[in-house]
C-alpha cells in the first residue's frame, strides 16, 4: 500500500515537470530570449565590455572563474563575447540547429557576465537567466507555429519558471541571512533611494513610512512567491502582471530592473495564444479596411 | 487539481514524449543546480555565481544612521580644485559599487586611483587629463529613516601624478 503511494506520488511530481506544453511557446520564449541577449549585451549591460579598459589590477575572479583559470578582460576577449554573443543569437532566432546556436549563446553571454562581474559586483538578477539559456536549447527544434504538445518543452519551460521563483524565495532567504529579521523594520529602501533615487523615487524620503510598508511587502511577496504554482491559471497569470508591476515601480523609483528576470517570468504565460489573440484582432482591424478599399474602387 | 492551460489548436492530441533516460537526466541536471543554488544561498557568497546568494538588498540599514556612498574628486591643469567626476563604466571602467568593494586596498594602495585616470584617459581621450584622483566618502545622515539635509565628505585616499 505504502509502496503504491510513494509510487503514486513520484509519478504525480514527473506528471507535474513534464506537463507537455505546445512547442511554439518554446519557440516564442526563444525569441524574447534570443532578442534580448542582443538588447543586453549592445545596449543594457555593457559593464563586461568596460572593463577591458580597467586595469587588471581590479580584476577578481570568482569562484568559477579561479577553478576554470579564467583571464582578467582584454579588449579582444571581451570583443569575442560580445560579438560571439551577438551573432550567435541571431543564429538562434533562426530557430535552425537549435542546440549549437542555443548553447553558443549560454557560453558566450554567462562568460561576458563572468567578466563584467569579476571586478567587485555581482549583479543578482542574472544567474537565473544562465539556467534560461542552458535549458532552452535542450527542447530541440521548436518551430513557433508548432502546436504539437512536448514534454521537454514542458521541462523547460517548467525549469525556468522554478528558476524564475527561486528567485524571489532565495532573496527572502538572504535579507534573513544577511540583514535578519530586523530587516523588515530597517531602513535598506531609504538607503536605497538615498543611493539610487530619481526625483520620483525621492519623494518617498518625505514620507518614509510607505518605503517601510514597502519591506514588509517585499518580504511577504517573496516568502510567498512559491505559491504561485498553486495557483488556478487566471490567479497566476494575474501573479505574473503583479510581478512585473513590482518591477516596474521599482524601476521608476531607483532605476533598477532586472531585465533578464523579466523576460524569464514570461515562461509563465501561453505565449502562443497571445500571438494568435493578437494575430487575429489585427486581421480583424485591417479586415474593414480592406473591405473599405475594395467597395471604394469597385 | 489541474492548473497548467494547456489548450492547443493542435490536430495530434498525442504529446511527443521522453524516454526514461531523457527524464532522468534533465531531473539529475536540475537537482544538481538546485543543490548549488540553495547551498550557495545558505553558507556561499558573491564569489559563487551563478550559484551565489540573491543579496540584492539585503542587508539592514539602522533607521537612523548614515547612509554612505563612495565618490571621485579629480584636479586638472584648467580646473585645479576638487571637482567630482563620474565613477561608471563609461567613464572610468568601472562603476561605484565595484569601488566600494575595494575600499580597504585603495586606502592601502592609493595608487590604484592612478589606473582610473589612466582608463579615463583612454575611454574619452579628448577629456582634460587628470593630475590628482581622491576617493571620498559621502555620508548623508538619516534619522527615523528621514534624510536631515546633512551630507558629510570625508577624503579616504589621495592619488598625484608623479
Amino acid at each position: 500500500m505504502r509502496t503504491q503511494s510513494v509510487t503514486t506520488g513520484r509519478n504525480r511530481l514527473q506528471e507535474w515537470f513534464f506537463r507537455p506544453v505546445p512547442l511554439a511557446r518554446v519557440g516564442l520564449l526563444r525569441l524574447a530570449v534570443y532578442a534580448f541577449v542582443i538588447v543586453d549585451v549592445l545596449g543594457l549591460h555593457t559593464a563586461g565590455w568596460y572593463h577591458a579598459y580597467a586595469d587588471p589590477i581590479w580584476y577578481e575572479p570568482l569562484v568559477g572563474g579561479s577553478l576554470l583559470h579564467l583571464p582578467p578582460a582584454t579588449l579582444l576577449l571581451v570583443q569575442v563575447l560580445k560579438w560571439g554573443a551577438v551573432f550567435s543569437a541571431l543564429a538562434a532566432l533562426t530557430g535552425r540547429w537549435p542546440r549549437v546556436t542555443g548553447w553558443a549563446v549560454a557560453l558566450t553571454w554567462s562568460w561576458y557576465q563572468y567578466v563584467a562581474f569579476s571586478y567587485g559586483k555581482v549583479d543578482h538578477d542574472r544567474a537565473d537567466f544562465v539556467l534560461a539559456l542552458a535549458l532552452l536549447p535542450t527542447v530541440g527544434l521548436a518551430h513557433v507555429k508548432d502546436t504539437r504538445l512536448s514534454e521537454a518543452a514542458g521541462f523547460a519551460l517548467r525549469s525556468v519558471q522554478l528558476a524564475a521563483i527561486a528567485t524571489y524565495f532565495l532573496s527572502a532567504v538572504a535579507k534573513l541571512r544577511f540583514g535578519g529579521p530586523e530587516w523588515v523594520n530597517s531602513a535598506t529602501l531609504v538607503r536605497a533611494v538615498v543611493r539610487r533615487g530619481d526625483p520620483f523615487g525621492r519623494l518617498f524620503l518625505q514620507v518614509p513610512e510607505v518605503l517601510h510598508a514597502g519591506q514588509w511587502f517585499i518580504m511577504g511577496a517573496e516568502l510567498l512567491s512559491w505559491t504561485i504554482f498553486l495557483l488556478p491559471e487566471r490567479w497566476r497569470r494575474l501573479m505574473v502582471l503583479g510581478w512585473y508591476l513590482f518591477h516596474a515601480t521599482v524601476y521608476a523609483t531607483i532605476t533598477i530592473a532586472f531585465w533578464p528576470h523579466l523576460v524569464m517570468m514570461l515562461a509563465f504565460l501561453p505565449l502562443e495564444q497571445y500571438r494568435d489573440r493578437l494575430l487575429a484582432w489585427w486581421r480583424a482591424r485591417r479586415a474593414p479596411a480592406d473591405d473599405g478599399v475594395v467597395a471604394e474602387s469597385g | 487539481m489541474r492548473t497548467d492551460d494547456n489548450r492547443t489548436s493542435s490536430s495530434d492530441p498525442t504529446p511527443l514524449r521522453l524516454g526514461v533516460a531523457s527524464r532522468s537526466w534533465r531531473l539529475v541536471v536540475l537537482a544538481l543546480i538546485a543543490v548549488l543554488c540553495l547551498t550557495g544561498s545558505l553558507v556561499g557568497d558573491d564569489p559563487w555565481w551563478p550559484f551565489g546568494p540573491w543579496r540584492m538588498f539585503s542587508t539592514s540599514t539602522p533607521p537612523t544612521s548614515a547612509v554612505t556612498a563612495m565618490a571621485i574628486e579629480v584636479q586638472t591643469t584648467a580646473n585645479p580644485s576638487w571637482h567630482l567626476e563620474r565613477l561608471n563604466p563609461w567613464s572610468v571602467g568601472l562603476n561605484r559599487a565595484e569601488v566600494e568593494g575595494r575600499v580597504v586596498q585603495i586606502m592601502r594602495r592609493p595608487s590604484m586611483l592612478g589606473t582610473l585616470a589612466i582608463s579615463h584617459s583612454q575611454l574619452i581621450p579628448d577629456a582634460p587629463a587628470w593630475n590628482a584622483v581622491r576617493l571620498v566618502r559621502q555620508e548623508t545622515i538619516i534619522v527615523d529613516r528621514k534624510p536631515t539635509g546633512e551630507v558629510r565628505s570625508i577624503q579616504l585616499a589621495v592619488w598625484r601624478a608623479p
